[in-house]
């Protein structure tokens, strides 16, 4: 059995709230002078002003394992991350370890843009703890893992992101550390380059016996890499252990409930003296209770309203839009002619038609086709995850919708039977 | 489970004062990279390039010389008042950049420091060097112009005395290298003391003996301009050419305490604050 190389006891770390980038000499004098002068207790307005960005994090890793580390943004994973990579000390605990650390939060840190691609192997390098006879012997392994190497002798300013992403990527990923830290960066990159990196950690970790820390919002990324995880939820491990149990349990809590929003008194509801909406729902149709929704799942979304005023050929759209603000789809509803009255409206959206990524809903309220009553912009947000059945590819999953139409191949025997 | 038996490094919550010095052997490299990062970086895309090193203080010279010897009639102690003056503007040069170039240490590279572990220092040392190497290139100018002056007999080269340059340079630059880390840490923390560190550094150059000398001050006013630690240095660097001291050797035993508190002090300061400052910064 491999030994134990990194081992975290109690992390805990505690921030400061407000004051924090004001950097106010006044009120820290202030501060000071209550605490040890007048002896005033300012406790209970400092507790408001802190946050524990960690607590209590403990877990203990062998040589040669992939660990994965997730959560939402804010649960503390680059807190943790920071304090691994000696960037920031924890307030309580310690961390125990054993060989060489090394981090990668950041793709091309300390690069300079007006120097050369050589000169950026040796600048990024040396800052990531790498000698120079290190680097020199490894110089044309990296150039060669990056593919620019017509470049190396222009400034990186003039580089595409794409290339400025590999070079750098090349020179962290032939760091030798015991343990690597990484951070999301295999979030960029191409498709062949992404694909590259994961191979090559996955190498790391298999066949070189190094042991990998790895945050990620990528749970498919993880799940592939990681043999263990753990999942931070606002500063605390919520659960820790074999990596499967623990994305599936991450993914339900995501997932299972639905999103519902619901305005009791018609008078704060949102809308206006035409309209009043009271309620938008989203319900995933899942397959069963522990399923996760993802893009397999079938939706239906429900909303109601109240008309406070008569309206003729009423129609309301149901507007989808993704994350980038693009609009997906735009559904109208059947015309209504109808005195003030409250309303029921239904749409089911199939599985297996959207892609991954964040969504939300707009209502856009509309009479005699042309008259715009009322909009509510965004009025449910939500987000579907990945799902894959065997892939090598991990990135991100090109298009807005993502249908399942069989594309099927067949070998022909003859030019004749291709082309008719 | 095995209990492993010894750990090679712990992570906790203390700090420390002093600096880790097997750690900065490690990243020396590192030190070298910056230096010839921020050397090259500063001269890619310019016109003149490493010129301005030297450019920069012949201006300077050249509108003190109008202003203060043309116009203000200041004596310049028997020099050429082109001499004179550049041998002022060259250690203040060396002074004010020393001073700023540390001052922004954690204000400048916030970026990388919250990406990267190594020791913070290591960017307060490489700004250092860059420093004493553009102020090699001045003193080669210094010592060009001196020479023609030596040549043709306007002013007598006292050899002897030469090496108290090298006192008056080390004593500067460590005075500017301790006051820029503490400073470092101070403006990391409170940033409107940025705009005073500049202030205080120009309203300085006056109260030391950059573009007049001591002989020049009167005699009650002499005490105010020897407090500056740095007026002794100015003092004795151009004593180092002439061979004429008007300061008293207490002043020098000032200034080197000065400077061995200050650096010290300085260095304790940023090691101790450092990693404190990553949660602010």
């Amino acid at each position: 059995m491999s030994e134990t190389v990194i081992k975290a006891e109690n992390i805990s770390k505690l921030y400061q709230l407000g004051s924090i980038g004001s950097g106010s000499l006044r009120r820290d004098m202030q501060q000071w002078w209550h605490s040890h002068i007048t002896n005033r207790d300012t406790e209970t307005s400092e507790s408001k002003d802190k946050i524990w960005a960690l607590r209590h994090v403990n877990f203990e890793l062998r040589q040669g394992e992939a660990f994965g580390i997730i959560g939402h943004n804010g649960a503390g994973k680059s807190t943790f991350l920071k304090i691994l990579s000696r960037i920031i000390k924890p307030t309580e605990g310690r961390i125990l370890g054993k060989g060489k650390i090394s981090s990668l939060l950041e793709v091309g840190t300390g690069f300079h843009p007006e120097l050369t691609g050589r000169e950026n192997i040796f600048i990024s390098g040396h800052m990531l703890g790498m000698s120079k006879r290190e680097i020199v012997k490894k110089f044309d392994e990296i150039v060669d893992f990056s593919g620019v190497e017509t470049f190396l002798d222009t400034p990186v300013k003039r580089y595409s992101s794409g290339m400025y992403v590999r070079l750098a990527f090349s020179v962290a990923a032939h760091l030798e550390p015991d343990i690597l830290v990484v951070d999301e960066v295999l979030a960029v990159g191409d498709a062949e380059f992404q694909k590259k990196c994961l191979g090559k950690m996955n190498d790391a970790t298999h066949q070189n016996g190094r042991t990998i820390i790895f945050v990620s919002h990528n749970l498919q990324a993880i799940g592939n890499l990681c043999s263990k995880a753990m999942w931070l939820k606002n500063g605390e491990v919520a659960a820790n252990g074999h990596v499967k149990e623990v994305t599936t349990s991450y993914l339900q809590t995501l997932h299972t409930n639905s999103w519902s929003k619901k305005f009791e008194d018609i008078n704060e509801a949102p809308g206006n003296d035409s309209i009043r909406v009271l309620s938008v729902d989203l319900i995933p149709q899942l397959a069963h209770h522990d399923a996760v929704f993802d893009i397999r799942t079938p939706m239906l979304v429900k909303f109601s309203f109240k008309t406070m005023i008569p309206i003729t050929k009423m129609t309301v759209d149901l507007l989808l839009f993704n994350a980038s603000g693009e609009c997906v789809f735009d559904i109208p509803s059947n015309q209504l002619t109808i005195q003030e009255e409250f309303v029921n409206a239904e749409c089911s959206i199939p599985g297996n038609f959207l892609n991954d990524g964040a969504y939300y809903f707009s209502l856009y309220f509309v009479e005699d086709t042309s008259k715009e009553l009322f909009t509510y912009n965004e009025c449910l947000s939500f987000e579907i995850a990945d799902y894959r059945e065997e892939t090598n590819w991990y990135g991100k999953w090109w298009g807005s919708v993502r249908p399942n139409f069989p594309l099927t191949l067949t070998p022909a025997t003859s030019l004749s039977a291709v082309i008719k | 489970m095995i209990e492993s038996a010894k750990w090679e490094w712990e992570i906790t919550s203390k700090t420390s004062w002093f600096v880790n010095l097997k750690e900065l052997y490690f990243y020396k490299d590192l030190l070298l990279s910056q230096t010839r990062k921020d050397f090259l970086g500063a001269y890619q895309q310019t016109l003149l390039g490493p010129l301005w090193v030297l450019i920069q203080p012949l201006l300077t010279v050249g509108i003190f010389v109008v202003v203060f010897n043309n116009i203000l009639g200041v004596k310049t102690d028997g020099y050429p008042p082109i001499l004179f003056n550049l041998m002022g503007v060259t250690l203040w040069t060396l002074f004010s950049e020393v001073f700023t170039n540390t001052s922004r240490t954690f204000t400048q590279n916030a970026a990388v420091f919250s990406k990267v572990y190594f020791p913070r220092i290591i960017v307060a040392l490489s700004a250092l060097l860059l420093q004493f190497i553009l102020f090699g290139i001045q003193l080669l100018l210094l010592g060009s112009v001196f020479a023609y002056y030596v040549i043709t007999k306007q002013i007598i080269f006292h050899a002897s005395s030469l090496p108290l340059a090298l006192v008056a340079i080390v004593v500067t630059s460590g005075i500017a290298f301790g006051a820029g880390l503490i400073f470092s840490v101070l403006t990391a923390k409170y940033r409107d003391l940025t705009s005073l560190s500049q202030l205080l550094t120009k309203l300085l150059m006056f109260v030391t003996p950059v573009f007049f000398s001591l002989a020049v001050v009167p005699q009650k006013a002499v005490a105010y301009v020897m407090i500056n630690p740095l007026s002794p240095m100015f003092e004795l660097f151009r004593a180092a050419f002439s061979g004429d001291y008007h300061g008293s050797l207490s002043g020098i035993g000032f200034s080197v305490m000065f400077m061995v508190v200050i650096v010290t002090s300085g260095i304790l300061l940023f090691n101790k604050m450092g990693d404190k400052l990553l949660d602010v910064l």
